[in-house]
């Protein structure tokens, strides 16, 4: 019984650490002069702008909140500061920006019936409005856009010119950071929108740390250790508590732990990816299974490496697989030009007339199964799909290679000898 | 909740690793969820089926969309917070819980329905997620990063027939956890419509007004037989499903008129075997879904199960023998073909009586071997001018006819019954062009009938 309330007080602690991730760790150095920046604007009402860029998942969002979470904390953040958060995917035009922009200072009231000119007349009435005359009462503007590269797709990329304009100009002090994984971001500025930007730009890569000496895997390992370890051991009986921990801190140190972690970490920079491995771990916990082990990381991370379109390939019927491997070995002989069903359809008579002891089955069933293929889109029609053209004599090409497609077929499990066969002969 | 577990492995046979997985993140009340789950897979896996049998057997809060369903991503936001408040439409006005124009306003009601009801942990699950390509851009993503947009801890569970690398806007996503559906095995098959049993033996019961019982045994034996003709051209359960019960009614016909024994196998063999191979050729072509017709289907197996499977066949292939066609205009279409499928300088050698014998130069016969593969007859009809047209038409025909407007409107009728098409919509005659419409298997039985051999004048068999 004790052992039961144990594995599922575990697994109830693991999981809150690791979805509600409020701390930020390394990267110190960035950390440090976008917290600056911020606090010249909220601080001394210096104007500002800059950008924060790196790969998705490598922890952007999670260093700007526990920045503000910072600047929050201090009493005075609220009487000197508006803090306007947006969002690329949820402002999708510079109208639904301002609307936010308008509510989020509680200015409702003051605009209401009110007529602008122009987008700029608006904005600047808005500012105004949080300004009261004597420096100390007034007001900054903290401004973070985030999925910023989204914003430089609104219609004259009004919201950015009229932001970086007011940064530049000494009304109102507030400060634009623009959080973006597309490293060419600059690039999409407007002219008159580029020439107003501070040009100041952090970038964040999990690849160079602060510290060169500590590689960026040991940091990785760092954090996963600090989400599995239990740290509150009022919850558990006292020889689990440290029989666990003992545990993790082996598993932190084994050879294919390691491994398995530098693997994820040359797969790709994404925090989440990572988070998501060690959620699906622990999810596994329960009565029979009291221990994560090296093996269960590496099974989860053999499943997520595991190739898609492999796998789409293994559902499909025997029929479908044939009217597949016609298509490979049309694709191999006549250097991947698309074909049109009625060439798969010859291809595959050929071998089906070559192995008597193999049903045919009717042209149209063969159609459907040709479909389907294209409806798990294995296939895609070239060109523009004309309307005119049967369908039988619309062009495909296959979406797949050759050698997956090969994998596929080595994996499968109860596979006709003929089918094999013929999936290996270079010539058909 | 273990016996949850159970309950739904039973239910679901083969699912296993799936229920297992999905019960891990979301079968415990303290436990925070995951963000996002993509659950992908083939049709009729159980994908709907077990996700949503597990939030309901755990009671979570749900709200379920099936995208096929919404024209509109008003549509679907509205659809979720209607499901997620557990607001009544009344049925005279139709109000939603809040109208939805865009990704912020639906933010904002799922922020303001937060208030009222306690969503903490609840689950919005979108099926047929891959509709989300075709919808705004931003769809995807936002739902994707729910929890992080809304602050609120909503899960998304995806669920789609297409693998997640064939979504755009990856970019910006982060990966959500994924898991497989994968097609059954023909074992897994079997001992899924084995569960069907029950419902089989009430359909034998109520159908024949025979004192026959058939026991487990005896319908077991009848999915293997099945599934030995089925499994290699259809691994759909829906459809095997559905076959596999018509099927039946005739592999039980025998013991009923008493031609045969429950227990004589071979003899029902014997009796079953070209059935289910003259049945396996209408697979799938119960397209539509729409359920009036599989009833009006079954009706018919009922009263006479050989018609049906006559009448579903019937393709354009033999619709070419009941198509009545004018005489001349049976030249036509066949001088249609003959200009779609061959190519235009090979018309002299092929219709003129008396030109010269073409000598086989070396340079044809490597050019031979090159394209043998790839016929003409395999490369779809290519568009031909009207004077060709009447060209090969006049080759063709023995006789002399004059060409008058009789002729013309019997092409304008060979258009309008889609065997040709106009590929230009240009008005001017003589530049118009069309296509031949129909098969080789098509234009062959209309050359019977008019007794021309086709092959001869078809580049691909000379
Ligand atoms: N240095 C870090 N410290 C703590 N958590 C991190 C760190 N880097 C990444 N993460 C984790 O990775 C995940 C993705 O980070 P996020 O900030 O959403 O990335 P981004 O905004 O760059 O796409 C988050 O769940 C976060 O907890
Ligand atoms: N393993 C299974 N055992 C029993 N019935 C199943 C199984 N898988 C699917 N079904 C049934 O097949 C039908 C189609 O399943 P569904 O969940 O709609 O498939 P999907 O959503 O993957 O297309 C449903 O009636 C479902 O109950
Ligand atoms: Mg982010
Ligand atoms: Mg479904």
């Amino acid at each position: 019984m004790v052992g039961y309330k144990n594995y599922e007080n575990t697994r109830l602690h693991i999981k809150n650490k690791i979805v509600n991730v409020d701390q930020y760790n390394g990267h110190t150095h960035e950390r440090k002069q976008l917290l600056d920046i911020l606090k010249r604007t909220t601080d001394s009402g210096e104007s500002n702008s800059a950008l924060l860029i790196g790969p998705p998942g490598v922890g952007k969002t999670t260093l700007v909140n526990s920045i503000l979470k910072e600047l929050q904390e201090d009493k005075k953040f609220n009487s000197s500061a508006v803090l306007v958060r947006l969002h690329g995917l949820i402002h999708t035009d510079d109208r639904l920006a301002l609307k936010a922009i308008t509510s989020r200072m509680n200015l409702d009231n003051a605009i209401n019936g009110k007529v602008f000119g122009s987008f700029a007349e608006n904005l600047s009435f808005l500012l105004a409005c949080l300004q009261t005359g004597q420096r100390e009462t007034s007001k900054s503007v903290l401004f973070i856009l985030e999925e910023f590269d989204l914003f430089c797709s609104h219609h004259n990329q009004t919201l950015l010119y009229n932001l970086f304009d007011v940064s530049q100009s000494a009304q109102t002090p507030i400060c634009v950071i623009g959080i973006t994984h597309r490293l060419d971001v600059i690039e999409l500025f407007e002219k008159r929108v580029k020439s107003r930007f501070s040009h100041r730009q952090i970038f964040l890569f999990s690849t160079h740390g602060d510290d060169i000496a500590i590689p960026s895997i040991n940091q990785r390992i760092d954090r996963i250790s600090n989400f599995l370890l239990l740290t509150n051991n009022n919850d558990f009986s006292s020889t689990y508590f440290a029989q666990w921990n003992k545990n993790i801190k082996q598993l932190m140190k084994d050879k294919k732990f390691i491994c398995s972690m530098q693997r994820l970490l040359d797969i790709s920079e994404n925090e989440e990816i990572t988070k998501n491995i060690m959620m699906l771990a622990v999810s596994k916990l329960n009565v029979e299974k009291p221990k994560i082990s090296a093996d269960d990381i590496e099974d989860e991370l053999n499943i997520f490496e595991k190739d898609d379109l492999v796998q789409t390939v293994q559902d499909l019927s025997v029929l479908e697989l044939c009217l597949l491997i016609a298509m490979k070995h049309h694709s191999e002989i006549y250097d991947l030009q698309p074909f049109n069903f009625e060439m798969i359809l010859t291809r595959y008579n050929k071998f089906i007339n070559a192995n008597s002891n193999v049903q045919n089955v009717q042209r149209s069933v063969v159609l459907k199964a040709f479909e389907h293929i294209q409806n798990v889109e294995l296939i895609a029609p070239t060109g523009t799909v004309m309307s005119r053209l049967q369908k039988e004599y619309q062009l495909f090409k296959l979406l797949i290679t050759s050698q997956q497609i090969t994998e596929a077929i080595k994996t499968m499990n109860g596979l006709p000898t003929e089918v094999i066969q013929w999936a290996g002969s270079s010539l058909a | 909740m273990d016996s949850l577990v159970n309950q739904l492995k039973m239910n679901f046979p083969g699912r296993t690793y799936q229920i297992e997985r999905l019960f891990s993140l979301f079968g415990y009340k303290n436990e925070p969820f995951v963000s996002s789950v993509f659950i992908y897979g083939p049709s009729s896996t159980g994908k709907s089926a077990v996700v949503g049998s597990l939030l309901d057997g755990l009671e979570i809060r749900n709200a379920c969309v099936n995208l096929v369903e919404c024209y509109s991503s008003k549509v679907l936001f509205e659809s979720i917070l209607n499901q997620l408040s557990g607001h009544k439409i009344d049925p005279f006005k139709g109000h939603p819980y809040a109208k939805c124009d865009n990704v912020m306003d639906f933010i904002f009601n799922l922020r303001k329905c937060a208030d009222e009801v306690d969503l903490n942990k609840s689950v919005i699950v979108l099926d047929k997620a891959e509709r989300l390509r075709n919808m705004d851009y931003n769809l995807l993503p936002a739902f994707l990063k729910l929890k992080e947009l809304s602050g609120l801890s909503v899960s998304v569970i995806f669920i789609s027939e297409i693998i997640f690398e064939k979504y755009y806007f990856k970019a910006r996503t982060l990966e959500p956890i994924k898991i497989h559906f994968s097609q059954y095995t023909r074992e897994e098959l079997w001992e899924i419509l084995r569960l069907d049993f029950d419902h089989v033996q009430n359909f034998i019961r109520n159908n024949f007004n025979e004192n026959f019982d058939i026991n487990e045994e005896f319908f077991s034996n009848y999915l293997n037989l099945f599934l030995s003709v089925f499994y290699r051209v259809c691994r759909d359960l829906s459809e095997l499903r559905h076959m596999s019960k018509l099927n039946f009614v005739k592999y039980c016909e025998p013991v009923f008129k008493k031609e045969c024994k429950l227990e004589d196998s071979m003899g029902l063999w014997r009796h079953i075997a070209p059935i289910l191979k003259a049945s396996l050729e209408v697979l799938y072509l119960r397209i539509s879904p729409v359920s009036q017709e599989g009833k009006q289907q079954s009706v018919e197996i009922k009263c006479d199960g050989a018609r049906t499977v006559k009448q579903f066949t019937f393709s354009k292939e033999s619709l070419a023998q009941f198509l009545e066609l004018p005489f001349y205009a049976k030249y036509l279409l066949i001088a249609a073909y003959l200009a779609s499928y061959n190519p235009p300088k090979e018309d002299k050698r092929l219709f003129m009586k008396y030109h010269g014998k073409k000598t086989k130069r070396m340079k044809d016969v490597k050019a031979k071997n090159i394209v043998s593969e790839q016929l003409n007859t395999q490369l779809g009809p290519k568009p031909f001018g009207f004077e060709r047209l009447v060209a090969i038409f006049y080759a063709i025909l023995e006789e002399k006819v004059d060409f008058n407007s009789n002729l013309l409107v019997q092409i304008s009728t060979l258009v309008e019954l889609q065997l040709l098409s106009m590929v230009s919509d240009n008005c001017d005659l003589d530049s118009r062009k069309y296509k031949c419409c129909v098969s080789f298997e098509f234009i062959q039985i209309i050359s019977k009938t008019v007794d021309f051999n086709i092959t001869k004048y078809l580049v691909d068999f000379n």
